[in-house]
């Protein structure tokens, strides 16, 4: 059987393409609103999808990761979120496999394996499902009976993906009281959901003042700002020009990312190297809050173009300079690279990790046969 | 937030508050005679604007005359926290009556910014200030002009009206009398903008000329000679400067070269000019940030001269530094210690620059020169009025998203400069050479002591 989408039931295949236009036209931003959105594409997906063996459902599930990656290749939460749904998928399967006769799919563990793999910190102790499950692949007198048997199963581990989404800002805030003294004075930028429900959540024990950024040319410090204010932490508000002037006086700057990446460098708003940097000269610890979903198998070591993201000019130069604008070119890109050496730690939903530890994170959450789909 | 325990920086004020401000001026700390005064000021502020309601006057009775207030006291002691100095004298009233109370709880969290200059409306003219120096004055707080080098020449020609204006009065004599005429006048450009390094030392310099000048000559020769230093002064100091400055800066660019810069500087639009001119085939990225957004000035000029021009927000320039061949930046004043005190904003640059070995060369007169020696943007430093009536936010954002004033618990602060540290400066163009950062201090001599 072919892989490919037209394979799909129609509603499927309808659903995928709404979310590439959605994607395409930037009607979905933010890594944890692509994020969402991906699970519950795909999980429509494996709900509906016919199959008789595992490849084919890995197929499907690649191929229309791969239209919905191409769709924004910069919102790398996509990707990342049909990565590890396929690396569920994949440990159900095994679990659920091993009970049946084909051994031949079981896993042998060797240190070569292991290191391969990388798995040291996942449970494979943990079947979600009585190993008696009788599975047939291939059965030609039954060709849905597979699917039949494995889909609750898959569905219960998607559950999981979309569950530790929806949880991530409480899991990230979780420590927060940790990393925040009394009378600290935060610098932020940009208008990080994660990083507000983790000075939110820090609120709740201490008593703190948050200088936020404006961070032009979207000036979502703005709202960061109201968001914080009205939750009762002293806040101001400051351009981006004085980040350097305020620094001396910052004791910790904390920021959302877009993407980690497997060097332990990350995207991030644009002013985020700014603030990084700044903090550095400064010896001013860096904190990073980020969900686990923004784990990306990528490497990047320069801050090039081609790694970035540019967004529309009118927000920078408005057209109302018109005279101006056409005469001269206007730069806005979205992000930031940040090297891993201008990082101190990254607060994520599952504990607190060193830049130096990102790419074992990585292996352990996704397959390597993934990092391509 | 659990209702916040603020700091108790001040004693108490006990069960009764009214009773606190009939404690004698002496048993006051300075700092509480001067939140007192600040707190008398604001009553009286709030006074004025009659058509607020009285409970406007929710400082707790801090002026004796003012009416009881029906202001329903909250449980917590912090409720009666005089106002600190840090909320504008300026901000409307408003504003300053639904929100001064938490607002002023908010500030106590965090009184590092007190000692900012704060923007305030042009005080009504105390003694006999002249019209040219309160027309200044109004252009200052309003920023129509600004800049080191354009505040200082309109200061120089307003005092030569002003000299020009003066009459000795009898059993006096110019060279002591006319001093202590501009005094009150300098003290009223002031309150309007904190003194800028360059009217300091020109003003030093017109108080040496004035003290210096012939007794015996007849008033009208002794102005004349005075005008005469004046225009010396502006021509040498500033003008023939940014000459000397725009060709040997101007000569730093080479074909093909990547110049950044950041926000406006005078000297630096020259020399981009002067460069053009000469034939130069460069390209100039504008970096700029609000609060000013003085950039796209820079950018109009350059662009209708027909220099190749990327702007850019200062968030982005970590996207553009690494094809930069050459950092141009201007100083609002440079000090003995090679730091520049500049338009804030231009420590990042020089920052990114020196991360990415990309030098970094400020062009800036020699008389912007300051003894001083100062270690960080924070202990001298100025704030930009809070709003968007400078620098408006690009059309496309919704005013609904943005905030503009003060509100509960938040405070906008626009700081208008920063310090680059001179570890971050690669050389310093003056009118007497090209300076590398350490070595500022050596300015003087190079001009004779001529300060």
């Amino acid at each position: 059987m072919s892989p490919d989408p037209q394979t799909l039931p129609a509603g499927t295949q309808r659903f995928v393409e709404a979310l590439v236009a959605k994607l395409r036209r930037r009607q979905v931003v933010g890594s944890r609103e692509a994020a969402l959105e991906t699970v519950l594409v795909l999980r429509q997906l494996v709900s509906k999808a016919r199959f008789s063996n595992i490849e084919q459902l890995i197929s499907l599930i690649r191929a229309v990761g791969r239209r919905l990656v191409e769709a924004q290749p910069k919102e790398h939460s996509v990707g990342n979120t049909v990565r590890k749904i396929l690396h569920h998928i994949r440990e159900e399967y095994n679990t659920a496999s091993k009970g049946t006769a084909s051994s031949s799919t079981k896993p042998v563990y060797s240190i070569s394996t292991f290191v391969l793999q990388g798995q040291p910190r996942k449970h494979n102790v943990a079947p979600k499902s009585e190993a008696t499950l009788s599975l047939k692949e291939n059965d030609p007198d039954d060709p849905d009976s597979f699917a039949r048997v494995l889909k609750p199963v898959l569905m219960e581990a998607i559950q999981d993906v979309l569950d530790e989404l929806e949880t991530v800002y409480d899991n990230v805030s979780k420590n927060a009281k940790d990393h925040i003294h009394s009378d600290e004075i935060v610098l932020t930028i940009g208008n990080s959901k994660t990083v507000e429900s983790f000075l939110k959540g820090a609120a709740h024990y201490r008593n703190f003042t948050v200088i936020v950024a404006e961070t032009g040319p979207s000036y979502g410090g703005h709202s960061m700002a109201r968001a914080l204010s009205s939750a009762g932490i002293s806040t101001f508000l400051v351009p981006d020009s004085s980040i350097y002037a305020i620094m001396s006086r910052v004791n910790k700057v904390i920021i959302g990312a877009h993407a980690i990446l497997a060097n332990g460098g990350m995207f991030a708003i644009t002013g985020s190297l700014l603030a990084a940097t700044a903090a550095r000269v400064h010896s001013t610890p860096v904190v990073v809050c980020a969900g686990q979903f923004k784990l990306t198998p990528l490497w990047n070591l320069y801050h090039d173009y081609g790694a970035l993201d540019f967004a529309d000019p009118s927000s920078v130069l408005g057209f109302e300079e018109g005279a101006l604008v056409e005469k001269v070119d206007v730069l806005n890109p979205y992000y930031d690279y940040v090297g891993p050496e201008l990082v101190d730690v990254f607060i994520t939903n599952d504990g607190d990790h060193p830049p130096s530890s990102v790419y074992r994170l990585i292996k352990e959450t996704y397959d390597d046969d993934d990092h391509e789909l | 937030m659990a209702p916040a325990p603020l700091l108790p920086v001040h004693p108490p004020n006990g069960p009764d508050p009214i009773v606190q401000p009939q404690k004698s001026q002496k048993q006051m700390t300075k700092a509480e005679r001067r939140e007192l005064q600040e707190r008398q000021r604001a009553a009286k502020a709030a006074a004025k604007s009659a058509a607020g309601p009285a409970g406007n006057q929710g400082k707790g009775g801090a002026k004796p005359s003012a009416p009881p207030t029906p202001v329903p006291k909250k449980p917590g002691k912090s409720e009666a926290l005089p106002k600190p100095p840090l909320t504008p004298g300026g901000r409307t009233k408003d504003r300053s009556a639904s929100i001064s109370e938490p607002a002023a709880g908010n500030a106590r969290g965090l009184r590092i910014f007190s000692h900012f200059g704060l923007p305030k409306p042009v005080s009504v003219a105390k003694g006999d200030i002249h019209p040219a120096i309160l027309r200044l004055a109004l252009q200052f707080s309003n920023f129509k002009i600004t800049g080191g080098n354009a505040r200082c020449i309109a200061t120089l020609t307003a005092f030569k009206t002003v000299i020009q204006d003066y009459t000795t009065p009898p059993n006096t004599t110019l060279s002591r009398h006319l001093m202590t005429y501009l005094s009150p006048q300098i003290s009223h450009l002031v309150a309007a903008r904190p003194m800028s390094v360059t009217m300091g030392n020109a003003i030093r310099q017109l108080k040496l000329e004035i003290s210096g000048s012939d007794i015996d000559l007849p008033e009208q020769d002794a102005k004349n000679a005075l005008f005469q230093k004046i225009d010396t002064y502006i021509r040498d100091r500033i003008l023939i400067a940014d000459q000397v400055i725009e060709e040997t800066a101007g000569n730093k660019i080479k074909d093909g070269d990547v110049i950044l810069t950041f926000a406006r500087s005078s000297v630096v639009q020259k020399v981009l000019l002067g460069a053009h001119e000469q034939g130069r085939q460069f390209s100039v990225i504008v970096v700029d940030s609000r609060p000013m957004m003085e950039g796209k000035k820079l950018l109009s000029v350059l662009a209708t001269a027909g220099i190749k021009c990327t702007y850019v927000l200062l968030p982005a320039v970590g996207a553009v530094i690494n094809e930069v061949s050459m950092v141009l930046v201007g100083a609002h004043s440079i000090h003995s210690n090679g730091a520049v005190y500049s338009r804030a904003g231009t420590a990042l640059v020089a920052m990114m620059a020196r991360q990415h070995s990309v030098p970094v060369v400020v062009c800036c007169e020699t008389y912007k020169y300051s003894e001083s020696v100062q270690l960080d943007s924070f202990t001298k430093n100025e704030l930009a009025p809070v709003g968007d009536q400078f620098c408006p936010f690009p059309l496309v954002k919704s005013p609904s998203d943005l905030t503009l004033q003060n509100r509960a618990r938040l405070e906008i602060l626009n700081p208008l400069y920063d310090l680059t540290p001179p570890t971050c400066i690669t050389a310093v163009v003056t009118e007497v050479g090209v300076v590398p950062s350490n070595s500022i201090s050596s300015i003087p001599i190079a001009l004779g002591r001529l300060l």
